[in-house]
């Protein structure tokens, strides 16, 4: 055996490209899965990181709603009750120098057991002239060495930053110790934080250490209506899961590229096996037996595929280092904010990488094993019984093939909403369609060369049958080239089809012809008169986004205050407007998203509790409406009604009407003057607001553009893989095609007449798979991930440029092979037989 | 005096000092922070005042430092016996009230220690809460007094023939106390008229006045059980900006209610080469309510016996204290060794029993003792 191995070695070394070829797809494969997952698990961590810097060693968190928490809530309970451990926190953010750093508000009389970089002998010199300057200095803050060396400010330096969209100064008090998630953070008294928030008397939430279930009980019993006690991790998970679906769709994005990976992988080694094919069959008849046989095979593909995924994993690394700034940008587009600092390589990314690589090297060889362990124990088999034997399992394939593809309905049927098995049913789908391609090829060649015989005569026929004659190989190539097509078919269709939906219905929703906001916060009561008074505008609508947490969870809560004009720009999709606004507006009812109607399974009529600053209460839902918000998931509340139930008067966005003959920029400027000094605002036209929000659309899906991009570079690969195996394998046949006075110049030809057609089959079955794949996207995956509903909007564009690429593909990997046909000696290719 | 100490350490790093070394080896630690510009702003301890009660019980804004300071020894209605310690701090982190605007915005911060004795159980049990005075979480008032930090509050209510009674409330985790105390005699003024100088220098020096004894009931916790008690407190108050001078390095305070009536107070001060500090001082308020003030000259002090603290540390553990010119002997003990402190700064307080003699009648009693100087404070803020 060891012979044997010595011998694998042996032939791969004399053969670098297919070594090399084999190599690149598990490399390629392993380092997009590697990749992906690096970029999702670090955003996620540093997420988790910051999340648990700010959180501390707090086991729970006592909440109230989208207003925060009256301080008369901690007082009484510190006072009143004797509850300690308590930590009460004004959280927000700053900008410094375009920086966003979370701001922390603490007391640092009540931190010791929470937050130990609070405490003033954790900050270095001095720590308690740090404790009184923070204490009784405004705007003294503590900031990490990081942020301070990067703002140029050292112990003691005054400088300004931005909160709610305010100026204010602030000064250093001292520094935070380096540590995890403390680099963009900024940590001031509560007294510091709430004066630049303009939030006094209210608290954030009051963190709390809680050591059993009794304490939770008794606590809980002490908290008036309208506050909620929730658990600490159970906080901070409900926030990542926001972002749950998004990487979740990107891991199938990786597991594609991998399984374009797997075909590379198959097509190496069964060629490697193919060209050993006397040498296997000479050692069977030698006592090699079958089981050896497959052992030799495997073990390549197992040597292969290691060394692949190691490649593949500092690969991975790298990309992933690319990727992750595009991950972490889009969550900070859609979700929330996060920085992160570096990529985390984690054991289980490694294990995945190793564990995908391997198991694809598996999958992938085992057809050859079993091929090599089928050689009868003679001398010799030839090629033409080889392709027989093809011939005889492609019925077989197709036939399996067709059963996945039809297994996919009962799986879609019974498996409800769950996204997993959507994205299985979509790999099933995908494969099993492919995995008919082969057969389809043959029926069609066989139509094809005897046309192409008649018209163009014997030459035209042998090129055409060529391809169905070596089905092992072109098959392969073909299915490869196919999916990877066929992918750029369906993700571009999902996506055309989202934009579209998504413009549709920003051109709705955006019916003010101004939209104003605080820069990265909200503007008071009396910030929205002044601005609401401006000269032109006729109209004016207000939103507040906010979210209502309790035990089970987190509801994103739109509040509106509608103008004559805003009704129309919400779309209702179950009930009729003149039944809905009044309801709405005078009666407390809500309107849910499609998405949250779809998670939640709430329709029009039904009854839905929330949680508000009076206590648990029961709204009725009103109607769904249409939402690609990305938080899909949403309830909305007229203004009028959450005055009634939460105490929080503050405003997100208005959207202002102007009256007939005004002049946008001039409302805009005087808007900007009205504010002018005090706060930052965000003034933008709807159509200006149209295109950021499809700017932020179009970033989230360069991810994925990026990804398909690597899958269509792996088939390319794997073409080239095919082609090439072809021309090596038929090397003799070539020659004999020579000696019989074929010139260099047909040959060629023929070799790139085959690439062609070759590209050609893949691009006319990879368009109705991509567009199967786009259904079964749009309709299945972004309606389990996200609860969306969308029309397929077909692009002509899409299809053709698929067309296209398939073929440009595999004339670009016939390029070399062509050249290579047409330079072969006859004598030597004849001898080497 | 020694919350003067306590109090200037507890806000100030001058106390971080590296765990191991003598104090008295150290450079004195307050010298810096004591002279110079940090009293600037603050109003100081000069000339004499018109004491007014109850007005006085309440808080004077001006000064850096004050305190409520209540210690006392009580019995079960089983015969177990208690000792406590309640005290409050306030002290300003800034002469001025600083700007801002936010209701918790202050530069008040109150500190409070407290600490129940359990004779019977050898327990002593510790608790120490932090907060600022703002936003009702800590504060002082004058009228009515109220003095409070988180659910820890001394309040008075009532009053009798020699002033009101004051109510007690402190839980911390393993012990509690719900008091009411009725004073048995009128305030006592210590030093001159109530300012009680601390060294050479005017101004070092704060407003000090006893009320030494107060009839206490009431209910005192010890994990879940409840004792009825009763039994004598103490009651110290004392303001002031700064005091120490820079070669002071700690004291021996010494509070006795003694079974003939009379109460003795007497702080030994120390000095980094070990010597008395002259400026130690003292009263003996007699039975017939006559007193006497007491000079370092006048009291003799003999260590009996010390007690190594686990956490470092040598502390006295029973001393002979005498008082030649009124015929008093007694030798002090503590009901308990261990009754060290380790808060913000690591200090011993603990109840004491006192027996001995004056003249030819032999004579007994209760009180608190308080040793500083004689290990290194912790250093970490806890709430």
């Amino acid at each position: 055996m060891r012979t044997l191995r010595r011998a694998s070695v042996g032939y791969l070394w004399r053969h670098p490209w297919q070594l090399l070829l084999a190599l690149l797809g598990i490399v390629t494969g392993v380092a997009v899965i590697v990749a992906v997952d690096l970029a999702n698990a670090s955003s996620q961590r540093a997420f988790e990181l910051s999340m648990d810097a700010v959180t501390g060693s707090a086991t729970h968190q006592v909440v109230g709603g989208p207003g925060g928490l009256a301080d008369a809530t901690y007082v009484a309970l510190r006072v009143e009750h004797g509850v300690g451990r308590l930590a009460p926190v004004v959280e927000s953010y700053a900008d410094v120098d375009g920086r966003t750093l979370r701001l922390l508000g603490v007391d640092p009389l009540a931190e010791g057991e929470f937050r130990d970089y609070t405490q003033p002998d954790a900050t270095g010199a001095d720590g308690r002239a740090v404790l009184a300057t923070l204490l009784t200095v405004p705007g003294s803050v503590l900031l990490s060495a990081d942020a301070a060396a990067a703002f140029g400010l050292a112990d003691g330096d005054a400088f300004t930053l931005e909160v709610d969209g305010m100026r204010r100064d602030a000064q250093v008090a001292g520094t935070l110790p380096d540590g995890a998630g403390l680099r963009n953070l900024l940590v001031a008294d509560i007294a510091t934080a709430r004066e630049w928030l303009g939030r006094g008397g209210r608290l954030t939430r009051i963190d709390v250490r809680l050591e059993d279930a009794g304490e939770v009980e008794r606590l809980r019993d002490l908290l008036p209506p309208g506050v909620q006690l929730l658990d600490a991790p159970g906080r901070t998970r409900s926030v990542a899961e926001l972002s749950r679906a998004f990487t979740v769709n990107l891991t199938a994005m990786s597991l594609l590229a991998l399984l374009i990976g797997v075909f590379l992988i198959y097509n190496s080694i069964s060629f490697a096996v193919l060209q050993r094919r006397e040498l296997i069959a000479t050692l069977r008849a030698l006592g090699l037996t079958r089981g050896q046989a497959m052992r030799l095979v495997l073990g390549e593909a197992l040597a292969l595929g290691a060394s692949g995924a190691v490649l593949g994993l500092a690969a991975g690394a790298w990309l992933g280092d690319e990727l992750l700034a595009l991950v972490s940008r889009s969550i900070n587009d859609l979700y929330f904010r996060v920085t992160v600092s570096s990529v985390s390589l984690d054991a289980l990314t490694l294990f995945k990488g190793l564990a995908a690589g391997r198991l694809a090297t598996l999958v992938a060889g085992a057809s050859p094993a079993a091929e090599a362990a089928g050689y009868a124990p003679r001398l010799g088999q030839a090629r033409a019984t080889l392709e027989a034997r093809a011939g005889r399992l492609l019925p077989r394939l197709t036939v399996a093939g067709g059963v996945l593809a039809l297994a996919t309905l009962p799986v879609l049927l019974l498996s409800g909403k769950a996204l997993v098995a959507g994205l299985a049913a979509l790999f099933m789908a995908v494969l099993g369609l492919a995995l008919t391609i082969p057969a389809l090829v043959r029926l069609l060649v066989t139509g094809l060369a005897g046309l192409a015989g008649s018209l163009f005569g014997g030459m035209a026929r042998y090129t055409v049958a060529g391809i169905g004659a070596q089905l092992s190989r072109t098959g392969v190539a073909i299915v490869a080239l196919a999916v990877a097509v066929s992918a750029t078919v369906g993700v571009s269709t999902m996506v055309g089809s989202f934009r579209a939906a998504v413009g549709d219905w920003l051109d709705g929703t955006l019916q003010s012809d101004l939209y104003v906001n605080a820069v990265r916060g909200s503007l008071a009561p009396e910030r929205v008169d002044e601005l609401v008074a401006v000269d032109g505008i006729e109209y004016w609508s207000s939103s507040r986004r906010a979210w209502l947490e309790n035990e089970r969870g987190r509801t994103r809560l739109i509040v509106l205050r509608m103008a004559p004009r805003s009704y129309a720009g919400t779309e209702l999709l179950d009930a009729s407007p003149e039944e809905v606004w009044p309801a709405f507006e005078n009666q407390g009812a809500v309107l849910v998203s499609e998405s949250y109607a779809f998670a939640n399974d709430v329709a029009a009529g039904d009854s839905l509790r929330l949680p508000t600053d009076r206590g648990e209460r029961a709204f009725r839902v009103a109607a769904t409406f249409r939402s690609y918000d990305a938080n899909p998931e949403a309830v909305i509340m007229s203004r009028s009604i959450y005055d009634l139930f939460f105490d929080d008067d503050r405003v997100d966005g208005l959207g202002l009407y102007l009256a007939d003959g005004a002049d946008a920029d001039a409302v805009a400027a005087a808007l900007g003057r009205v504010a002018g000094g005090r706060q930052s605002l965000e003034i933008r036209s709807n159509a200006e607001l149209r295109s950021l929000s499809l700017d932020i659309f179009d970033r989230t899906f360069v991810i994925t553009d990026v990804l398909y991009w690597l899958a269509v570079g792996v088939a390319i690969v794997g073409t080239l893989a095919a082609m090439l195996a072809l021309q090596l394998e038929r090397a003799r046949e070539l020659a004999t095609l020579r000696a019989l006075g074929v010139t260099r110049l047909q040959l060629g030809s023929m070799v790139t007449l085959q690439s062609g057609l070759i590209g050609a089959f893949a691009g006319i079955a990879a368009l109705p798979l991509g567009l199967l794949m786009a259904v079964l996207l749009i309709d299945v995956i972004n309606r389990r991930a996200f609860g969306w509903s969308m029309a397929v909007e077909i692009e002509p564009g899409v299809l053709g440029f698929a067309l296209a690429l398939a073929a440009g593909a595999a004339l670009l990997a016939g390029l070399y092979p062509a050249w290579r046909a047409g330079r072969s000696d006859p004598a030597l290719a004849m001898r080497e037989d | 005096m020694r919350k003067v100490l306590l109090l200037s350490c507890l806000l100030l790093a001058a106390c971080e000092r590296g765990p191991g070394a003598p104090p008295v080896d150290q450079p004195p630690p307050l010298a810096e922070l004591l002279a110079g510009d940090a009293e600037a702003g603050y109003a100081r301890a000069t000339g004499s005042r018109d004491f007014s009660f109850p007005a006085d019980h309440g808080p004077h804004a001006g000064y850096r430092n004050e305190w409520w300071y209540l210690t006392g020894n009580l019995d079960g209605e089983d015969g177990r016996r208690f000792g406590y310690e309640l005290t409050l701090f306030r002290f300003l982190l800034a002469p001025e009230p600083p700007a801002g605007g936010d209701d918790w915005r202050s530069h008040a911060v109150f500190v409070g220690h407290f600490a129940v004795t359990d004779v019977a159980e050898e327990a002593f049990h510790v608790a120490e809460r932090v907060a600022r005075g703002a936003g009702g979480l800590a504060g002082a008032t004058s009228d009515p007094v109220r003095v409070w930090l988180y659910d820890w509050s001394l309040r008075t209510g009532g009053s009798g023939e020699f002033g009101v009674n004051w109510q007690l409330v402190a839980h911390g985790d393993e012990a509690g106390i719900e008091l009411t105390l009725v004073p048995q005699r009128a305030p006592l003024l210590q030093g001159e008229g109530g300012l009680s100088q601390k060294s050479a220098e005017p101004g070092n020096a704060s407003w000090y006045y006893s009320v030494p004894r107060l009839k206490t009931t009431g209910v005192l916790r010890v994990g879940a059980r409840r004792h009825e008690v009763s039994g004598l407190s103490w009651l110290d108050r004392e303001w002031s900006t700064s005091a120490l001078a820079a070669d002071q390095a700690g004291w021996d305070w010494f509070a006795l209610q003694l079974d003939d009536g009379s109460d003795l107070m007497y702080y030994n001060l120390r000095r980094l080469d070990g010597s008395r500090d002259p400026y130690s001082a003292g009263s003996l308020r007699r039975a017939d309510g006559s007193v006497v003030r007491l000079g370092a000259d006048d009291v003799e002090l003999e260590v009996l016996d010390r007690w190594d603290s686990p956490a470092g540390g040598s502390y006295p553990s029973g001393w002979q204290l005498r008082v030649p010119g009124e015929l008093l002997d007694l030798r002090v003990r503590p009901v308990l060794e261990a009754q060290e402190l380790d808060t913000f700064v690591r200090y011993w307080e603990g109840a004491v029993d006192a027996y001995g003699t004056r003249g030819t009648t032999r004579i007994g009693g209760r009180g608190y003792v308080e040793l500083t100087g004689y290990a290194e404070g912790a250093t970490t803020l806890r709430p």
